[in-house]
């Protein structure tokens, strides 16, 4: 699992693929992509679940548009074609938004709007969608966008329930036990404790080979 | 990630260029074609589902039920800042009217409006003074609901405001904001909104907003509120509610400037519909009695 | 070796460039602000709001009638609404104080008038105070990495050596006030005439596209080894969510050239110092013993939290109250 999943020898099964997003190469945990939202949003589970849902939406419907047209977009001007292409899927789904879910779009509607600046989609349509088959790519991306929701309700989960007490609205506490982690800087502290978590896991599931996750040698300079 | 590759390479041949150049144009164009389809597809919608809210934030702030009508106001200032014009939306049975008064208080105008496209065309460059809602009952005003909006920590809040007919504020409710949330955005919940209900206007111009932290007692009974009936509410929490009648409004931990934006825009809102409503209220009922006697 | 004395004079160079730019818009800022005086002054030559419910007028010559009916106070965004004036009280110095019976703001704008004899003044904050705010607001209070949370993406992965950060920094200022005015323009003289303003998601990423770009093929024909030293950073302004946020933001308050220019600034300017704090820290954590769970990103989230914590001292920050 350690092993992202395009250098295996054959084209990766839909359950592979499904199970890679979610935990081999999660996008937020692993991948380190995306970070913006992850922070931003997860104060509640309920936001957290609203974006995921947009993004794997998104993703889901570029990485299909993108295998289905590959071979008409010239490979110079690929990435502001991707790029358009998001864009056009965000603002479609902008748009259904605010029409048929106004009280959903009121939370979220600036950062559906960013969602076209997400390294996660991008990089996805760069390095899988325009190289493998259309059904490949649609689990691809499915696993990518549940990844991400993953992501996003745990640290939710963890942000909501320190910071108010409660999940999802309802209350587990009767108290707000340490409202800091429901404030920006809490945010950023969560996510570093749920990398280093997940670290472990990662490295106890290779049975001690740390595969140094959460992107250390991702960076550029 | 891997570094993406440069955008465009460098020295690229003209023919080459040219069909990058088509390609971009074409992925574009059916771009905003797309979107374009959408967008007429989905706009009425939106602009529906945003009246709808509306509809269903005025009438629950005004209490409504089978006996009383809403009258609608929209208030202009004319884009030269020397006369506010106030109209009535013609409705079924009704024809609209128009009122016009000068800064300084004198009437200007006062005549009927049809509802044509060139009516709409006219206040198109004016600036909007938000709109009023009056609940009539038996030819009476049961309550009214102003509509305001005041600069947040992140945008603009739009909210709107409810009197009863006796002067004391009936509740607030925030329609629109972009505040964080957990944090600004608590001024849009029922709790924290319940601190304005029942003060009267005589306090609203030192309406402020004070950073200490809110008493665990008044906390819970403002929790209780929404799903309590008015009187069993009272009989329960009916000290604590006189305790704190006087009291600034509690800020959200954490969020100082939304709640002092949310106090500040609910104060200027009740004082400028006071004062316009001493010009207006007159003339407007006068038609509505003369109707409710026939 | 004259490698070394080139770059380093051109890196001089360029610092050198980004502080004229300051300057030149802090001039800017004090010409608009000079060229621009408050409303006819006349008599009345000085307001300033005393919080929560006083004013202080400084008038050209001895202080008229000391009834409140001789003077009008309206708040500019309710120019038909006066406000109560409870007190009219003299001063020494041809000044006169008023006392209301509401509270008054001090970063909103309202207009005093005098019947007898006639006058009459906006009083509203400084439109440099009102820029610089925006400014120290968006590089400061609400600072887009530690605050708003975004352009994390870059964020991180840019500020591990201090010379790349501040590399980083340099070019993302600069596209960020380029593009924000670009995207300003369009959107105000083209969009919103045109009520196309759905589309606006789509243009501002084709400007950023488009700028980015153009600047890396200028970069490339005037300046080889820079373009080399600098062309990588330009490729990743156009995922930093930032670059989009801030015409977005624009947009949604419809704000005029003078503010667009000046949340750009800020954020440029925010987002710099957020990359070099970063990055001395950073390199001071190579050198320490971090678990190895935390080895890499967990850290710098921890790190970030922190930088996090210390910005929010700044979120009393105002010129204006």
């Amino acid at each position: 699992m350690s092993q992202p999943i395009l250098l295996r020898e054959r084209p990766p099964g839909a359950r592979q693929l499904l199970m890679n997003g979610i935990f081999g190469e999660n996008p937020v945990f692993r991948l380190a992509l995306s970070l913006c939202p992850a922070v931003a949003v997860t104060t509640t589970v309920a936001n957290g679940i609203m974006l995921g849902v947009a993004v794997l939406l998104v993703q889901v419907l570029s990485s299909v548009t993108v295998a289905l047209t590959r071979r008409a977009i010239h490979p110079r001007v690929r990435i502001p074609v991707y790029t358009i292409i998001i864009a056009v899927w965000v603002s479609a789904i902008d748009m259904v938004l605010a029409g048929f879910f106004p009280s959903l779009y009121a939370q979220v509607g600036l950062y559906v709007k960013l969602i076209v600046a997400f390294a996660i989609i991008i990089s996805r349509l760069e390095v899988f969608a325009s190289r493998m088959p259309l059904i490949p790519t649609f689990w691809d991306g499915l696993g990518m966008g549940l990844g991400f929701l993953f992501a996003l309700i745990v640290i939710g989960v963890f942000r909501e329930l320190l910071g108010s007490g409660a999940i999802l609205g309802y209350a587990v506490v009767p108290e707000k036990p340490l409202l800091f982690f429901a404030l920006p800087a809490g945010g950023f502290f969560s996510i570093g404790l749920l990398m280093a978590f997940f670290n472990v896991l990662e490295r106890r599931r290779n049975g001690g080979k740390a595969s140094a996750g959460g992107g250390g040698g991702h960076g550029h300079g | 990630m891997s570094d993406v590759n440069p955008i465009v390479a460098p020295s690229a041949p003209s023919g080459e260029l040219w069909r990058i150049v088509a390609s971009m144009t074409a992925t574009c164009a059916i771009g905003a074609a797309i979107l374009g389809g959408i967008y007429i597809g989905t706009e009425r919608y939106a602009e529906e589902a945003r009246v709808r809210g509306e509809r269903r934030a005025v009438s629950e702030l005004l209490g409504l039920d089978e006996g009383a009508r809403v009258l609608e106001v929209r208030q202009f200032l004319t884009p030269a800042r020397d006369a506010v014009v106030y109209q009535r939306p013609a409705e079924v049975g009704a024809p609209g009217r128009e009122l016009v008064f000068s800064l300084d208080g004198t009437m200007l105008h006062d005549g009927a409006l049809a509802g044509t496209a060139a009516e709409a065309d006219a206040v198109r460059e004016f600036h909007s003074l938000g709109r009023l809602f009056i609940a009539m009952r038996e030819g009476a005003p049961a309550g009214f609901v102003a509509e305001g909006e005041s600069r947040g920590y992140k945008n603009r809040i739009r909210f709107f405001v409810a009197m009863s007919a006796d002067w004391k504020i009936a509740g607030v409710r925030v329609v629109e904001h972009e505040e964080d949330p957990g944090l600004g955005a608590e001024i849009a919940t029922s709790w924290f909104q319940g601190q304005y209900v029942g003060r009267e206007l005589a306090a609203v111009p030192r309406l402020d907003v004070t950073r200490d932290p809110m008493p665990e007692d008044w906390r819970g009974a403002l929790r209780a509120r929404p799903g309590a009936a008015a009187g069993d509410w009272a009989s329960r929490f009916g000290t604590v509610a006189s305790r704190e009648a006087e009291k600034p409004i509690y800020a959200v931990t954490g969020a100082t400037i939304s709640s002092r934006a949310l106090t500040d825009g609910v104060r200027a809102t009740i004082l400028h519909f006071r004062r316009r409503w001493e010009l207006i209220g007159p003339r407007l009922l006068v038609p509505d009695t003369r109707e409710a006697a026939k | 070796m004259v490698d070394r004395r080139r770059s380093r004079s051109r890196s001089v160079a360029r610092w050198i460039a980004l502080l004229a730019g300051v300057v030149l818009f802090m001039v800017a800022l004090a010409a608009t602000a000079v060229a621009a005086p408050p409303a006819d002054g006349g008599f009345i030559q000085g307001a300033r709001i005393l919080v929560p419910d006083h004013l202080r007028l400084q008038l050209a010559g001895p202080a008229p009638a000391l009834d409140p009916a001789n003077f009008r106070l309206t708040d500019s965004r309710a120019p038909d609404v006066p406000i109560d004036i409870r007190e009219v009280v003299a001063e020494p110095g041809n000044k006169v104080l008023l006392t209301v019976g509401e509270r008054l703001d001090p970063s909103a704008a309202y207009r005093i008038e005098i019947r007898e004899p006639a006058g009459a003044r906006d009083v509203r904050p400084a439109p440099w105070a009102l820029l610089l705010t925006v400014v120290l607001s968006s590089a400061l209070i609400n600072n887009f990495v530690f605050t708003r949370y975004l352009g994390l993406c870059i964020f991180f992965g840019v500020s591990k050596k201090r010379d790349t950060a501040v590399g980083m920094g340099i070019t993302f200022s600069l596209v960020m006030i380029l593009s924000a005015m670009l995207s300003w323009a369009l959107f105000s003289l083209v969009m919103v005439p045109l009520q196309i303003r759905f589309l606006q998601v789509l243009v501002f990423i084709g400007v950023v596209a488009f700028l980015v770009q153009a600047l890396d093929t200028i970069l490339k024909k005037t300046h080889r080894s820079l373009h080399q030293k600098w062309g990588v950073y330009l490729m990743l302004i156009t995922t930093n969510c930032i670059i989009l946020a801030v015409p977005l933001l624009n947009a949604a308050a419809d704000s005029g050239p003078a503010e667009s220019f000046a949340l750009a600034l800020g954020s440029g300017i925010g987002f710099a110092l957020a990359l070099f704090l970063m990055s001395c820290a950073r390199e001071k954590l190579e050198l320490a013993r971090v678990p190895v769970a935390f080895q890499g990103l967990p850290i710098a989230f921890t790190l970030a939290g922190l930088f996090a914590l210390a910005f929010m001292g700044f979120s009393g920050l105002s010129f204006l109250r």
